[in-house]
């Protein structure tokens, strides 16, 4: 599959950017890129001011991968038990003017340094990709979370764990086939 | 009461902002409600150095500051907009300002929801370990078909919403002033000193009584601060119509928290020049609230030398430069105060003491006058 994977942190040191370049590298088979959100400007109704209504550059390109690949995986961190603002602001973005996600198999993973490891931004997220504006088709279950993610990874940014990486790959090829059905029934 | 309300989006056009338009005319005699932009901020980034959160710095004293927050959300894609996400994730981190604060939402959509999905995702985000806000439970403000809602001077045209506004803005002043917080802070009590006022303090010169010593300092036509030698805000005057308006809630804070962080390192520096006893007195000249605003730090030492704190001390010196214009002081002796004698000197600085370090004196009087309009402005 092509998949676009996208990093909810805006942040230099980022465990969702661990994951997400942990699961490139680990599933050979799909060809997965990654897309980093942090110099996409916060949503504004009137952006950019004064001149004519149209969306960043930055989310067009988005907007157009995402277009063009088979499914989409996002990397969610957890701030205040919800969805950081960076990638909120994104989400914004893609129901605004454009909605590239309309119809889009969606699979959400995150990373948190707590043991819950994002599982009340994950639900949040869920919500926010189910109301009409975006309108994600989000892959049921399968609920990845990483927790204590600062002693997940080894040197090379493997995950140590074998149970861990047992779970995803099962969620995984769940995902392949949901995304397959997706587009089969469109 | 003080509260403050914040406008939970970016938008320049904003239903929500008008309502908390409404909502501080139609609530103006139970409180009073200043509205917050979360446009102003920068996006949350946890590696925005702290040079550039000046703006955060200012958001956040403001709602310490305040008995109550009102959040007036709007609902993008059933949550609430990345910019008052952006807006909480700030005040949650490394910092406790919504801790036990009393929050009430209110939010206005466009369509019929009223923002009822964001208005939860945003009671689950209000007490989430980081914030852990007291939030009003109940009284739901849902307001939907925004368009329809408003005339054209931001009046609501709906009495029901007008009672469902009024219940739950009562049961919130109530909620408020159940707080904790509301009730330690206490500036009831505050105005009135614990000991007896009337109880003579007995200095060298003469005595004083408590109550006459607090209304002196309330009377004298300059507001005073004092920083304790541990660098807590430990009082000021309360005089009325002061140039910086400071808050009871501040008091025994670090002072590094009253300042924006840009401006600390200078402030910093005066302290620091202070307890090592290499100058005495920094002063400013600052165009504030629309005067002439001479703010003075003088540090405060005993008998031998010992820095017990800095006093700050600011006044609006409009009228007596209006005195000077009119020649009130023409042909009196230069650099000698005739009238009380107090000055001997006839150097022209009377200010500057003689010491061993002359050069960094005057180098740390001109880093606080880098201390910039800007930023002094605004601090109120
Ligand atoms: C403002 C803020 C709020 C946070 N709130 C939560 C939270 O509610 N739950 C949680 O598990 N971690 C929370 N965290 C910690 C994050 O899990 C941690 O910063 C993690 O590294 C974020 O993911 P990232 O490494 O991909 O940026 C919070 C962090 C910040 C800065
Ligand atoms: C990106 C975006 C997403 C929106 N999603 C929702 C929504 O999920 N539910 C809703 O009732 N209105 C939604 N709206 C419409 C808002 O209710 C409407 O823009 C409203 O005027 C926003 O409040 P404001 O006037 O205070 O800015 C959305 C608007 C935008 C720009």
């Amino acid at each position: 599959m092509k998949i676009e994977a996208i990093v909810g942190s805006n942040k230099k040191l980022s465990y969702n950017r661990k994951l997400l370049q942990f699961i490139s590298k680990h599933f050979t088979d799909d060809e997965i890129h990654i897309n980093e959100i942090k110099d996409i400007p916060m949503f504004n109704e009137n952006y950019p001011a004064g001149e004519d209504d149209h969306d960043p550059e930055l989310i067009t390109e988005l907007a157009k991968r995402i277009e063009d690949a088979d499914a989409v995986i996002i990397g969610c961190p957890e701030y205040n038990h919800s969805v950081p603002s960076a990638l909120k602001s994104v989400i914004e973005w893609l129901s605004y003017r454009i909605h590239p996600l309309g119809g889009k198999p969606v699979m959400i993973v995150g990373a948190s340094i707590h043991p819950q490891g994002s599982s009340r931004s994950q639900t949040h997220l869920r919500e926010i990709l189910d109301s009409p504006g975006v309108n994600a088709e989000v892959f049921p279950g399968n609920e990845f979370f990483l927790g204590t993610a600062k002693k997940a990874f080894d040197e090379n940014g493997d995950l140590i764990n074998q149970g861990t990486v047992g779970f995803l790959e099962q969620c995984f090829d769940g995902f392949r086939i949901y995304a397959d059905e997706i587009h089969k029934f469109k | 009461m003080k509260l403050v309300a914040i406008v939970g989006t970016n938008a320049d056009f904003s239903y929500n902002r008008i309502l908390l338009q409404y909502m501080k005319w139609h609530f103006r005699m139970a409180a009073d409600i200043e509205i917050l932009e979360v446009k102003q901020l920068p996006p949350f980034n946890e590696d925005l150095p702290d040079s550039e959160q000046t703006e955060v710095w200012r958001f956040n004293t403001k709602i310490n500051n305040a008995d109550g927050v009102i959040i007036a959300t709007p609902e993008y894609d059933h949550s609430i907009p990345a910019a008052l996400k952006s807006g909480l994730e700030w005040l949650s981190f490394n910092r406790d300002t919504m801790k036990e604060k009393p929050v009430m939402i209110v939010g206005v959509s466009y369509g019929t929801q009223g923002t009822s999905r964001a208005q939860q995702q945003l009671r689950q985000m209000l007490l989430s370990p980081d914030l852990n806000s007291d939030v009003l439970p109940g009284n739901e403000v849902l307001i939907g078909n925004a368009a329809k809602v408003f005339d054209k001077n931001g009046f609501v045209t709906d009495i029901n919403i007008v009672h469902n506004l009024e219940t739950s803005f009562t049961a919130f002043n109530k909620f408020v002033k159940s707080n904790m917080r509301y009730l330690e802070r206490g500036d009831d009590n505050m105005t009135e000193p614990h000991i007896s006022s009337d109880a003579k303090i007995q200095f060298r010169t003469g005595s004083l009584s408590i109550k006459e010593i607090q209304q002196i300092f309330n009377t004298l036509p300059f507001e005073i601060d004092f920083i304790d030698a541990n660098d807590e805000f430990s009082y000021f005057s309360d005089k009325p119509n002061r140039e910086h308006v400071r808050h009871t809630a501040e008091i025994g804070e670090p002072v590094q928290q009253c300042h924006p962080p840009k401006v600390w390192p200078i402030v910093k520096s005066i302290f620091d020049s202070f307890k090592l006893g290499t100058q005495d007195h920094v002063e400013r000249c600052l165009p504030l609230n629309g005067h002439k605003v001479w703010i003075n730090y003088f540090a405060v030492r005993d008998e031998n030398g010992k820095y017990l704190g800095t006093m700050e001390f600011t006044g609006n010196v409009g009228h007596l430069v209006t005195l000077v214009k009119e020649g009130k002081f023409d042909g009196f002796p230069e650099g000698a105060d005739a009238t009380t004698g107090a000055s001997k000197h006839d150097d022209a600085e009377p200010e500057q003491p003689a010491g061993p370090a002359m050069n960094a004196q005057a180098d740390a009087t001109t880093g606080a006058s880098e201390h910039s309009d800007e930023d002094e402005d605004k601090t109120e």
